[in-house]
């Protein structure tokens, strides 16, 4: 997973009002020019943001999506999917 | 010569600026706020060096410090759409350049940025705590929010080499030292609430950092503030290393001020000794 490019994505909804226009009009044509796996892009169309997290993105930025409802994300739908991820980072101390 | 006089923790939270406008001054956050703003004004500080964790707003993923020191004139901000006034303030670009050469001599290999805008994590706390924009900053900032983070102890050694940087400074010039931070909150990852986008899961540790805080047990501060830790304390929980850097400043003192909002993982303290 480029991990990466699904975390810039991410801020450019943030940044980019027309980027994020397009995210709202037609997201699959608005990430084509993203550098994303398949199963990347599915998981973004799909807003499974559980599996993002779990592949290493950050949270703060998948975060934005529910504030404007990209890719079918509400914030209690957000809010259900990631609190069944699993955190790479928990750990016993 | 440049002394440290007095240092300051505060939270960051996006939506105070709204919040304190809508509620008014008797609100509790807008109180907690004028209580630490009281502190800062009795102090007279010609600068302010504040330890902030940037929020991937001026910082990303293609470029990430894990320590970096601001040295420039200027800065602007908020540069994330938080919703409150925007400002320009001054940078203390001299002394800046002086804590960053100073850490370079002493093995903190300190990233440098003369052109950037920051977060609301430095624009929230100066909007209440110096509303006018009167006092230059130096702004440096650690990763607390993208793991792996630096360890409490070699934070709390940043703030001790900022220390002797600014004992060193042959000019008269009155510091104070700023932390910015909450101790638990989850913004977006698993332990979110139901139905929520954000919440605080670990009112526990934040009362005991409070309780460290107060007493100046600076040592099991440092022992228990693991990463893991304050990993449990969501994924906000390494801005507590900037209070720990601030710590590392002044040394083992007992805060004149110090008051929590412990349901939402946050305290607000003032250390002075004038």
């Amino acid at each position: 997973m480029s991990v990466y490019a699904v975390n810039k994505l991410c801020r450019d909804a943030l940044r980019d009002l027309g980027f994020r226009a397009a995210l709202k009009r037609d997201p699959a044509s608005a990430i084509a020019p993203f550098d994303l796996t398949a199963d990347e892009r599915n998981a973004l169309l799909c807003g499974d943001v559980a599996r993002l997290f779990e592949s290493g993105c950050h949270a703060f930025l998948l975060a934005y999506l529910p504030r404007w409802e990209l890719f079918g994300l509400t914030i209690p739908l957000y809010s259900e999917r990631i609190r069944k991820a699993r955190d790479p980072r928990d750990q016993a101390d | 010569m440049a002394e440290i006089v007095a240092a300051f923790g505060v939270p960051h939270v996006p939506n105070f600026p709204a919040q304190v406008a809508r509620e008014g001054p008797q609100s509790k956050v807008a109180r907690l706020y004028a209580e630490v703003a009281s502190h800062l004004d009795a102090v007279s500080a010609d600068a302010l060096l504040v330890f902030d964790s940037d929020h991937l707003n001026t910082f990303f993923f293609d470029n990430m410090p894990t320590f970096l020191v601001g040295v420039t004139e200027s800065i602007e901000g908020p540069n994330d759409q938080t919703p409150m006034p925007h400002y320009r303030i001054g940078g203390h670009a001299q002394l800046a350049g002086h804590v960053r050469a100073s850490g370079l001599a002493r093995g903190f290999d300190l990233s440098l940025s003369q052109d950037f805008s920051v977060d609301h994590s430095i624009m929230v706390p100066l909007h209440f705590l110096t509303p006018r924009m009167q006092i230059p900053i130096v702004p440096m900032f650690i990763n607390g929010l993208c793991p792996p983070l630096p360890g409490a102890r070699r934070c709390y050694a940043l703030g001790e080499m900022v220390r002797a940087a600014v004992k060193e400074w042959p000019r008269n010039l009155r510091v104070a030292v700023l932390a910015s931070g909450s101790f638990s909150l989850e913004i977006g990852g698993p332990k979110v609430p139901h139905d929520g986008i954000a919440g605080t899961p670990d009112q526990e540790w934040t009362r005991r950092v409070q309780h460290l805080l107060a007493r100046a047990q600076i040592n099991d501060l440092l022992a228990e503030a693991t990463a893991a830790r304050m990993q449990r304390a969501g994924n906000i929980g390494g801005e507590l290393l900037n209070w720990i850097a601030m710590l590392g400043v002044i040394g083992e003192r007992k805060p004149r001020f110090i008051e929590g909002e412990i349901e939402h993982g946050r305290c607000y303290g003032a250390w002075r000794w004038d």
